[in-house]
Parts: structure tokens; C-alpha cells; sequence
């Protein structure tokens, strides 16, 4: 931490939030809020007079509350920076009619009452996001009574209750009557791998056996009478040397019993807790009484993760915590370029595994420093202005915001170095003004000419998406996986740039069989771009109804890169399909599709007459 | 909580009920055959009472 | 002669394909029958010049694109070989040599496509693979060609969040070199770690 408050290189902005991002890779403009701590930190020598005279205590937060501090404080002794902050809030005020004895009191003359948040603007060409981690809130189990109960205390108020700089200095004592107490129980899992889905969370928390493991060691250290028992499902202890000190900890006599408790009765004289669980070992039902049980809480995202998520364009796996670009292969990048995680924002670690994520995180930031320049994407977007009439909703259904809508102008414009090339902005414009680069309407079109050919009734007509569905089938290849060979796939950067047009006009030319299939939810190469997908078929499959057309027809699968299986499975299931479309069906959806398929023709020739002749009104106008 | 919506499989025609709304982030398959063609009845219905109109 | 191969578009007269089928040993050809792929894309609107290899990858293979692509003077190249997942980069690279905008390669994938999953079905899979090209070859009549471009990177970072990680990632990057700006919400650094008395599995000390 010293390190940091002296590196020529750092320039630490605490008690600041990230108020702004824009730009993209490389180029990141960031606005950052410096909230006013109304004492100066460069001048501040962390005498401690100002609040040996300040009037007013307040819980400690460092201290989880434990012990109170004084409404001008440093947050604990080895804050960096090491300055005095007040918080204002609990302040009597600045006016020096109403108080102002801290600043009387400084030497230096460094609290200034009038400090203002100040915006501070940064341009960078990377970011690593360690946000961090929350720790659960038991309050919502009922079971536990840790609000109601004294001596139920969570695993970090525990911390703070044996630390030398705690709040009882080290001296470990329950909150009921500052005893030392002898009987301690832990119970672990609380928050965690709750699958019933009503509380907690259903993920392991990762740290916190091992961390109940080294307060009983703790335990035994200080007061070597004390007796521990620890409830637990498992005990985890699989990084290097856990196992060695779980060992430890059974060899000093911490009992372990296997079972979690499933109430906490309280002794209303003495306090002391009874706790009742079935050791699932031996079948036997448990009741013992306790002096003090600690709560071992899990880790949850922190709750102002979202706003940093929307500022960086992040996405989240479905416990909260941001998601990774590749879950093996890209573990600390993120989809946005440039844009790197670490620590507990990546998911629940310990200390260990924190530093080598954050290394790891470091090494690629300076990987694309050290290039001195990023390869744009040649695969990109573009919009015709003289098309697009700024309705925006390109804009809204790009996964990189790299859409800027003027809305007074009536136009909108792709920022190149921010996309990714999915094509979801090609799909959703109904004006026909974008332009995929490489995967053009034109290309599709003459792709699906080719293969739609007079043999089209013995064929499936497929789109996958390059990363998940094509690499699937490519899987299925080097796996010798057979499935029918009637199977015609044409690839699209993501499945999102399927436009419904492109699958109309494939039936329409005779397609027994559209299959649309692209990346698995969570494994989607342009954050959430298939969403749009799942949602353009929902409204072909009412379209093809309504025309008469049965919607099984169009299927949709997911196939990731490595479901080769899958991918052979859907052919032979769709090809079933296809046997059962008949030649009078296709003709069917043949003649209607035509039909409709002019009237669009129509449509949008007499759209396009109207522009011309608005165009060159305004240009009249103009001149 | 989304509504209880009943789905039907366009692969193998078994129908099922699920939690659904429109904007939720669930990837979907049948319980039967595992395709991901499951179709809401929600949007069939609206797209039924827009063609009433 | 070479502008004429460069980055304008042609229009569909000038456009000069060649296409190259391979048999990857017996990977393709013993499934696939490639002799007929070849002479299939002979017959295909624009095909100036087809050439059937043994290992289109391998050095003579790709020298037969390159002499051709002088030779036949091609504005656009269709690779009837495997997964483009895994050998564009291989052929971009290849017709980038002879003065071609790598954009204007194509590729069809007639190995794990095709005759690595249809081996039981020889006949099928020569169609299949009849129509991948035919395919390819409709694509790369209307591929344009793309320039990558590229961007400055500004030599700092932005490190949010001031725990173990943000610590850590913050010393790493300004270690390097680089101007590191590290954003801490709360008033020191330090993060859950500075509140935890001892850690695992040395239990020594947090701060």
C-alpha cells in the first residue's frame, strides 16, 4: 500500500469515482469526481489534534462498527493516502459558530471547509477494472438472528475483534458482556451455495473455509482454552498448502462437524447460543450451547458494480460478478477492448489469487501499451447518411456503443475503432443503411442464390456464427462426428446479423428448412448481441404463421465451439424435419413469399422516390 | 416475477410452462429434446389480438 | 498490369477468379471426389483458372496460388480446403504477397464440412462440396476489398479500485514504465485485504 502513495509513476485519486468514460481501445477519455475530503491530503500530517478536539463520534466503519471514531478521522492508521478526511455528513457543521474546533487546532492549516468535488479529466489507453468484492448481509436468514442475537457475529466483524488494531485491541471479547469467550462456533456457508434460490447465492464464496480454518488457528494461537467447533458441507481446502493447515486446525482439536445448523436458540440471561444440527456424518442430531458463533459470510459483487459495468460496456455472468472475454483462454480480458479484470470483481478469491489475477490483468494492459498502437477492426460498419434517417435504433442494439445518433440532423455514424463487426446494427436498420463490411447484403444474397438453387428441397439452409456454431460443425469435423450431408452452412460473424429478410428470402427461394444457430448465452463474442437474434426469430416464427407458413420450419439452436456432438445431433434432428416438408409446401411458401417480397420491392422503391424528392427540396432549400 | 408462459418445442411439439418475459436474459431449451427452438405463446397471442384488430 | 489487381472494385466483367481444390492428402480427396470439384468449378460464372493441389497449404501449394495469381492475372481467390477458422489467415497472407487485398481470398470448407463428417456418404459429399464452392465463388465475386487500420495507444492506464488487485495491477503497469492513474472510491486504499487481520495460508499480516 506504501508502495503505491510513493511510485513516481501512481497517482492516486481516493475518495474519487469514475464519473465518465468514452472512446474505446487505446484512446479512453475518463472523467473522474475528486469528492471534497475538506482537508487537503498533500499538506496533512495525520497529527491526530483535530480529532482529539472533535465533538462528535460515530460508528467506525473500518472497525465494522465495532468501536466509534470521530466525525474527522483517518480511516485506519495505515491509510494511504495518510491524510484526514471529514465526513460531512456527521459534521456539526462548518460554520465556526457551530463548531470549527478542528480547524482552531491545525497546525498546518490544511482543513478548508469550502472544498468542492473537482472533476479531473484523464486520457488512457487501458483500464483494468478491480472493483471488488461486498460481503453477504446474513440479516435476510431468519435462522440465524444476526441482528436480534449479541454474540452472532459475521466473519469479518471477527476480523476486526481479534486484530491488534481492532476495535478491542486485539482483545478478543463477545459484544454481550466483553467477556473472553470459551465455547466458539462457527457456522460456514452462510450466503453461499444456496440453491433453493430464495436466499443467499448459489455460488461457493471460495474463501471462506479456508478463512474459518485460519481464525481457528487464531483462536488456538491467543487463547489456547478455547474450545472451536465448525459447522460446515465441505470443507474446501484445495489451493497449496490449505490442506496442510486444515490439517493444523483439526490437529489443535477444532471440532468439525458436518451439518449446518439449521437455528440459533438465544439464553436470554446468559446470552450464550444454542445451536442444533444433524451431523450428516454419522446421522446423529447435535445440540450444543456456545458462548460466541461466528458467521462465515460469503462474497457478493459490489453493489455499485453495475454503474462501472455500463460505464466500461462490461457484461456479467448470471451470479453478478463481470464476465471474461474467454473463460480459459482470456480470463482477464473483457469484451470491450482495452478493458481488463482482476480481484473479486472477476469472481470470489483470496489474497493469493487476487495478486496473480491482477499481474495477469497488468501483463495484457502492458501488452497493448507496449504494441504502441491497436489493430482496428477491418471488419467494421458503416452507415449511409443519405440513407438513414437517425432513427436510432442501431445505436441501441450495439454491444460497444460505437453508434453515435444524431437525432436534429436525422443521422447516425459508426465509431470504427470501437466496432466489433457483429452485424446486430445491419439486421435492426429498416432503412437499409448499413453496410457490414466483408459480410455485405450482397454477399449473403448471392451466397444464398448459389446454394438455393433447383436442388433446394434436399437441402438445409444454415447460417452459424463464426466463433460458437461454425467452429461447432468444424468440431463435429475433426471429431468424425457423420451427420447427413444435406446440410449447406454459410458463416455470419455473429448470429445477430441475420436479418429477417435474409431468412424470408431463403424460403422464398425454396428452402425446405432455415436453421439459424449461433453462440450459447453466455459464451456470445459480442457480449449480448444474440439476445437480438432470439428475438428477430420469435418474430419470424409470427410472421411465417401469419402467412401460412409453419413456423417449425425456422429452427434455432445454440452450438458452442466445442459441441461438435450437438452440432451433429441438430443435423440429423433438423433433417427429420425436412423430410417432412412437402414439395407442395415449399411451392406454397414459394408463391406467398413472392408476393410479399414485391409488395416490400414496392414499398421501398416509393420510399426511396420520396427521399429523392425530399433531397432535393432541401437542397432548393439550401440554395 | 415473470409470468408463467407456455412454451411450445418447434422440434419435437412437446409443450411445457416457464417464467417469461420479454426482456429476460434466459437461454432456453425444451426439457424433452434440449432444442433451442421453444417458441413463447405470449408473442403468438399478441401477434393473434394485432391481427383481430 | 498490377493496379489493375489492387483495391477498386470490379465490376463483374473484369472479375478474374481462380479457384484452388484441395485434397489435403486423403483427408478431402477420399471422401470428396475433388477431380470433379475442379472440373464442377470450371463451368462457374467468372472461374479463370482452377488448380486441384495436393496440400494447398503447404509451401508448393501456395506458390501454385501465387504463380497463378500472375499467371491468370486474378483479382479474387477461392481456397477449397478446410476451415477458414483455421487456414485464412494462412491464405490472406499468401495473396497479400502477390500485391491481392487479403480481403479478396475466399475460402470453402471441404474438409471439416464435408468429408470429414460425410465419409459414409461419397456421393452426398461431392455435391456438398460442388455447392460450397459454387457458393465461395458467388461470394468472392462481390468481396471488396478492406483496409485495417489502426489506431495510437496512450501510454497510461486506468486502474479502478484500490484492493489487493487494483494494488497490485497499479504497481505491475507503473513497474513497466507507464503513467498508472489508480481511482479509489473510499478514502484510503486498501480494499476488504486492509481490514483482514491475518491472511491464509501463511497467516501473516494483511497490510
Amino acid at each position: 500500500m506504501m508502495d503505491v502513495g510513493r511510485h513516481p509513476r501512481i497517482e492516486l485519486f481516493a475518495y474519487s469515482e469514475v464519473a465518465e468514460v468514452d472512446g474505446y481501445v487505446g484512446n479512453f477519455k475518463v472523467k473522474v469526481r475528486k469528492k471534497a475530503r475538506y482537508v487537503r491530503e498533500e499538506d496533512c500530517s495525520s497529527c491526530a489534534e483535530c480529532a482529539e478536539v472533535c465533538p462528535v463520534a460515530v460508528p467506525d466503519e473500518f472497525q465494522m462498527g465495532l468501536s466509534s471514531r470521530k466525525a474527522i478521522y483517518l480511516p485506519f492508521p495505515q491509510a494511504v493516502p495518510a491524510s484526514y478526511i471529514i465526513d460531512m455528513e456527521a459534521c456539526l457543521g462548518t460554520n465556526p459558530i457551530a463548531c470549527g474546533k478542528c480547524e482552531e487546532v491545525c497546525e498546518k492549516v490544511c482543513i478548508d471547509y469550502d472544498m468542492k468535488d473537482e472533476i479531473v479529466e484523464l486520457e488512457v489507453g487501458v483500464i483494468v477494472a478491480a472493483t471488488g468484492m461486498d460481503v453477504y448481509d446474513p440479516t435476510e436468514l431468519d435462522e440465524y438472528c444476526y441482528t436480534r442475537y449479541d454474540n452472532v457475529i459475521t466473519s469479518m466483524e471477527f476480523e476486526r475483534l481479534i486484530c491488534a488494531g481492532g476495535a478491542t485491541e486485539g482483545h478478543f471479547v463477545r459484544p454481550s458482556d466483553h467477556e473472553v469467550p470459551q465455547r466458539i462456533a462457527f457456522i460456514q456457508c452462510v450466503g453461499s451455495r444456496n440453491n433453493a434460490g430464495d436466499k443467499g447465492n448459489a455460488y461457493c464464496s471460495n474463501i471462506c473455509c479456508m478463512n474459518t480454518v485460519k481464525d481457528t488457528l487464531l483462536l488456538r494461537d491467543h487463547y489456547p482454552d478455547c474450545e472451536c467447533t465448525v459447522f460446515y458441507m465441505d470443507i474446501r481446502s484445495f489451493g497449496k498448502g490449505f490442506e496442510d493447515l486444515y490439517m493444523r486446525s483439526r490437529e489443535e482439536g477444532v471440532k468439525y462437524i458436518r451439518g449446518i445448523p439449521g437455528e440459533i436458540r438465544e439464553d436470554p440471561a446468559t446470552k450464550n447460543l444454542t445451536l442444533t444440527a444433524e451431523n450428516t456424518l454419522t446421522g446423529e442430531v447435535v445440540e450444543e450451547e456456545f458462548d460466541l458463533v461466528v458467521l462465515s459470510v460469503g462474497v457478493i459483487p459490489r453493489h455499485d458494480s453495475p454503474t462501472i459495468k455500463k460505464l466500461l460496456t462490461l457484461s456479467t455472468t448470471g451470479d453478478g460478478f463481470y464476465m471474461e472475454a474467454h473463460p480459459k483462454l482470456k480470463p482477464v480480458d473483457t469484451p470491450t477492448r482495452g478493458v481488463y479484470i482482476c480481484g473479486c470483481a472477476e469472481s470470489p478469491k483470496d489474497v493469493k489469487d487476487s495478486v496473480t489475477q491482477a499481474s495477469a490483468a497488468a501483463a495484457r494492459a502492458i501488452a497493448l501499451l507496449n504494441a504502441g498502437e491497436v489493430k482496428a477492426e477491418a471488419i467494421t460498419a458503416a452507415i449511409d447518411p443519405a440513407a438513414c434517417t437517425g432513427c436510432g435504433l442501431c445505436a441501441k442494439v450495439c454491444p460497444f456503443n460505437a453508434i453515435e445518433v444524431d437525432k436534429e440532423r436525422k443521422t447516425a455514424w459508426v465509431i470504427g475503432a470501437m466496432c466489433m463487426g457483429c452485424g446486430n446494427c445491419g439486421a435492426t436498420c429498416n432503412q437499409d443503411a448499413v453496410t457490414m463490411g466483408h459480410f455485405t447484403d450482397a454477399q449473403y444474397y448471392a451466397q444464398m442464390d448459389a446454394l438455393i438453387d433447383e436442388t433446394a428441397a434436399d437441402k438445409i439452409f444454415t447460417f452459424a456464427c463464426n466463433w460458437c456454431s461454425y467452429a461447432g460443425a468444424d468440431n463435429a469435423g475433426i471429431s468424425r462426428l457423420p451427420y447427413p450431408p444435406t446440410a449447406r452452412l454459410v458463416r455470419t460473424m455473429c448470429s445477430a446479423r441475420v436479418t429477417e429478410d435474409f431468412v424470408l428470402y431463403a424460403f422464398m427461394k425454396g428452402s425446405p428448412i432455415v436453421l439459424v444457430s449461433g453462440c450459447h448465452f453466455a459464451d456470445c463474442h459480442y457480449i449480448d448481441a444474440n439476445r437480438q437474434t432470439v428475438k428477430r426469430v420469435y418474430r419470424l416464427w409470427d410472421k411465417l404463421e401469419k402467412l401460412g407458413i409453419r413456423p417449425e420450419r425456422l429452427q434455432l439452436e445454440w452450438v458452442s465451439a466445442a459441441e461438435g456432438r450437438k452440432f451433429a445431433q441438430v443435423m440429423h434432428a433438423v433433417e427429420e424435419l425436412r423430410q417432412q416438408v412437402t414439395a407442395e409446401e415449399i411451392e406454397h411458401t414459394v408463391k406467398v413469399l413472392t408476393e410479399e417480397w414485391e409488395k416490400k420491392l414496392a414499398r421501398e422503391a416509393k420510399r426511396k422516390k420520396k427521399a429523392e424528392t425530399d433531397e432535393s427540396r432541401d437542397e432548393v432549400h439550401v440554395s | 416475477m415473470s409470468p408463467e408462459t407456455k412454451f411450445t418445442c418447434l422440434r419435437c411439439g412437446h409443450e411445457y410452462v416457464e417464467e417469461y418475459a420479454p426482456d429476460d436474459d434466459v437461454e432456453r431449451a425444451c426439457p424433452k429434446c434440449r432444442s433451442n427452438s421453444v417458441r413463447p405463446e405470449k408473442v403468438k397471442k399478441k401477434a393473434d389480438a394485432a391481427e383481430e384488430k | 498490369m498490377s493496379e489493375e489487381k489492387t483495391t477498386a472494385v470490379a465490376t463483374e466483367e473484369d472479375l478474374r477468379i481462380g479457384v484452388f481444390v484441395c485434397d489435403c492428402g486423403l483427408n478431402i480427396a477420399g471422401t470428396v471426389d475433388t477431380a470433379a470439384v475442379t472440373e464442377y468449378a470450371e463451368t462457374l460464372p467468372r472461374v479463370v483458372a482452377v488448380i486441384r493441389n495436393r496440400y494447398t497449404c503447404a509451401d508448393p501449394g501456395q506458390n501454385e496460388i501465387k504463380t497463378a495469381i500472375k499467371e491468370h492475372n486474378l483479382n479474387r481467390v477461392v481456397v477449397a480446403s478446410c476451415s477458414p477458422l483455421m487456414h485464412e489467415p494462412t491464405f490472406r497472407a499468401c495473396v497479400a504477397s502477390e500485391g491481392l487485398n487479403p480481403y479478396l481470398m475466399e475460402m470453402a470448407n471441404l474438409r471439416e464440412h464435408c468429408s470429414w463428417v460425410h465419409g459414409d456418404d461419397k456421393e452426398g459429399a461431392t455435391q456438398k462440396a460442388k455447392d460450397l464452392v459454387k457458393s465461395a465463388v458467388a461470394r468472392a465475386g462481390r468481396l471488396e476489398a478492406r483496409e485495417e487500420s489502426s489506431v495510437p495507444v496512450a501510454q497510461a492506464a486506468l486502474v479502478i479500485g484500490g484492493g489487493v488487485a487494483g494494488i497490485q495491477a497499479s504497481l505491475d503497469l507503473a513497474g513497466a514504465g507507464y503513467q498508472v492513474y489508480l481511482v479509489e472510491k473510499e478514502p484510503s486504499i486498501g480494499g476488504i485485504m486492509a481490514a483482514l487481520d491475518k491472511t491464509y495460508p501463511t497467516m501473516d499480516c494483511s497490510i
